[in-house]
């Protein structure tokens, strides 16, 4: 028996351990300020967890995440590193951004599909220039995508200044010059918060929080993710070229067409990252638009130890801490940052534990062998 | 001219924190171990050389921020050379940590997350001889010290990597480990001493960044300026005078894109995105082939796993 269930249980346990650990060490820097580390996580759990603003908050903080994280997973899966999901949410954005504001007279059952559309195509066409440099050229999608993400940051920025940028606003009181952003999303493009469905439920959500349809995606792509991954033949080449591509080359696999695919779908979905913020809560894109989802996906891909369950107790996990972060801030004055300390210890941690987990089991079922 | 020479020193300052990092990014990379979080340790540097400069002067902000810097290049060799974690994952988490504490301890230090107080600098010096050159005047006057001192360590990393037994040996870590391991010399004590050196480079050109730069430490005033510096490596194929030559070409481009930006010509988005699109030709063979190190990115064990 015992060795398996061993196994298993290690698997379970280690990552929750990991976070233990990290929370242990993030104590320091709260010692070192003159908090104590208990009444901090007590207030952040009493906070995070006891109103359902709160409750309300971590699923939107999650929602991109989830996108961001299931995007880093498949590339992973399939022996990729796409640190480009940042450049590729970007992108994605700024194309659902153009059909959200430029096409008038849509119902929106047409138009929130074509936004999402955009996003998706958008994602893939920044998906395909690093993957596509990787099967010809044999240019490492490390350091493309890296490239890529600030080509994609530069990119936006002068189409949201230059060619996006809405002229035709009206300059606010006692501003003086027009703000740099587009022009506002129609209102057939913005995707409804799902407050009026769970009051059907008895659940009332505060309206100040913009927990929307995008989670549903969220999830329901999750689920593709862990069908497609599982119960699919693609799913199969993809994790078999993932765990050794030489022998799924052996096997017959096209290793190479595989890997365009992986990262085709892997763009696809980050593309979508950024719309449950773009969409629902801002009316325009402007700079301030969210960074950083897809640096953040990689963390949360990783906790969630690749696996689409995984990923979005990770991404609940990373919006529980950044709404817990708020209340220490507000009720203790605990800067918010203590807690991207956390999650930067909780990834290292995380990943040094399944490290020598990994070895540990390795050898465990070595011995097992005759 | 004038304008030339103008346009040159401008560029020599935006060269400085991009060549020092790029430099250290050479150690770390030909022992073999990829470092991407040299963003955040270069984040690190800016933070700590503030801080060091605004309490113990320019000298001692610079120190601290390579011995900062040096810490958080000390977190990614335990990582992935003790603990063997894919050396990516580690960069990336060190470039999250990183700015995770800076803005902690901007708050906790200078009590605003986002900015330093004004901080004194290092004392500026004019070249002898060629100061009285009226045309070089903005190259060589008025300079910060640590230009010359980056410039300095162009031809002594050079000599490091391939005239020192040090260098030749961290070279042969980073091309073929396991036979560098059977002749005796220490795989992992290499690697440490290469990410070592990598954040200690890194966190000084934090320290010039905000203590000679901007003379304050401001959030996220890296920009993306460690990932340019990997770039201005890869460029350079993992050699330094090549590597001084990337970077001052990205420097220079920088540069004329204020020029650009007033002149409204082209976009200076997209000038800012050349030193991005260079790097990916040069990796595509576009411009020639890359060299990286054969066993970078590689964990080293004995057992082969």
């Amino acid at each position: 028996m015992d060795r398996k269930l061993k196994i298993r249980l290690l698997r379970l346990t280690a990552p929750v351990g990991a976070v233990l650990f990290a929370v242990l060490l993030s104590s320091v820097f709260l010692i070192a300020i003159d908090k104590n580390p208990l009444t901090v996580y007590l207030t952040m759990l009493a906070f995070g967890l006891g109103r359902m603003d709160s409750i309300a908050a971590i699923l939107f903080n999650a929602t991109p995440l989830i996108f961001s994280g299931l995007a880093v997973a498949i590339s992973f899966k399939a022996g990729m590193f796409n640190i480009g999901v940042e450049g590729q949410y970007f992108i994605g954005a700024v194309c659902a951004a153009w059909v959200g504001f430029a096409m008038p007279g849509l119902p929106a059952v047409v138009h929130i599909p074509l936004t999402l559309l955009a996003a998706m195509t958008g994602g893939m066409l920044w998906a395909l220039v690093p993957v596509y440099l990787k099967v010809k050229r044999g240019v490492h999608e490390v350091i493309s995508t890296i490239m890529l993400n600030y080509v994609a940051y530069s990119l936006v920025h002068y189409l949201i200044a230059d060619l996006f940028m809405d002229h035709n606003q009206k300059i606010p009181e006692g501003l003086g010059s027009a703000l740099i952003r587009t022009p506002k999303f129609l209102e057939s493009a913005m995707m409804p918060t799902i407050h009026a469905f769970m009051a059907l439920w008895g659940v009332e959500l505060p309206g100040y929080i913009y927990v929307n349809w995008f989670l549903m995606l969220a999830l329901v792509v999750a689920a593709g993710v862990g069908y497609l991954l599982n119960r699919t033949p693609l799913g199969y080449e993809l994790r078999a070229v993932g765990h050794n591509p030489l022998s799924a080359e052996a096997a017959g696999i096209r290793t190479e067409t595989v890997y365009i695919k992986t990262f085709l779908l892997s763009g696809a979905i980050a593309g979508l990252t950024g719309l449950s913020h773009l969409l629902v809560f801002y009316e325009y894109m402007d700079l301030d638009f969210p960074k950083n989802f897809g640096f953040n996906g990689i963390a949360v891909a990783l906790i969630g130890g690749n696996h689409p369950m995984g990923i979005v107790l990770a991404a609940l996990l990373f919006g529980f801490l950044s709404r817990g972060a708020e209340g220490v801030q507000t009720i203790l004055g605990v800067p918010m940052d203590a807690v991207v300390i956390m999650q930067g210890i909780i990834i290292l941690s995380v990943v040094v534990v399944a490290g020598i987990l990994g070895r540990y089991l390795r050898r465990l079922e070595k011995k097992e062998a005759p | 001219m004038g304008d030339i020479t103008e346009i040159l020193a401008s560029a020599l300052r935006v060269t400085m924190p991009v060549l020092l990092t790029a430099l250290g990014a050479i150690y770390a990379e030909r022992s073999g171990v990829v470092n991407i979080g040299l963003e955040g340790m270069m984040l690190t540097g800016c933070f700590w050389g503030a801080y060091g400069a605004l309490h113990c002067g320019a000298v001692n902000g610079c120190l601290l921020a390579i011995l900062m810097g040096m810490a958080m290049a000390g977190i990614h060799a335990l990582v992935t050379i003790t603990f063997r974690v894919d050396q990516i994952v580690s960069g990336v988490a060190i470039n999250i940590l990183a700015y995770g504490l800076a803005r902690f301890f901007s708050m906790a230090l200078f009590g605003m997350a986002t900015t330093s107080p004004q901080v004194p600098g290092l004392e500026k010096i004019s070249l002898p001889i060629l100061s009285e050159v009226m045309v070089l005047k903005p190259l060589v006057t008025e300079l910060s010290p640590l230009i010359p001192v980056g410039l300095l360590l162009v031809p002594l990393t050079y000599w490091v990597l391939e005239r020192t037994v040090f260098g030749l040996r961290l070279q042969a870590v980073g091309e073929n480990p396991l036979a560098a391991d059977t002749l005796g010399v220490s795989v992992i004590r290499y690697r440490y001493a290469g990410v070592l050196l990598s954040g200690a480079f890194a966190g000084l050109a934090g320290a010039y960044l905000s203590i000679e730069h901007t003379r304050m430490y401001v959030e996220g005033m890296t920009q993306g300026q460690g990932f340019i510096a990997l770039a201005a490596m890869i460029f350079g194929n993992w050699k330094p005078f090549a590597s001084l030559g990337a970077a001052f070409l990205f420097g220079f481009a920088e540069a004329l894109s204020f020029r650009v930006a007033q002149n409204k010509v082209i976009p200076y988005q997209l000038i800012k995105m050349i030193p991005y699109l260079l790097t990916i030709a040069v990796l595509a063979g576009v411009v020639r082939k890359a060299q990286p190190p054969a066993a970078g990115g590689v964990p080293y064990s004995r057992e082969g796993e």
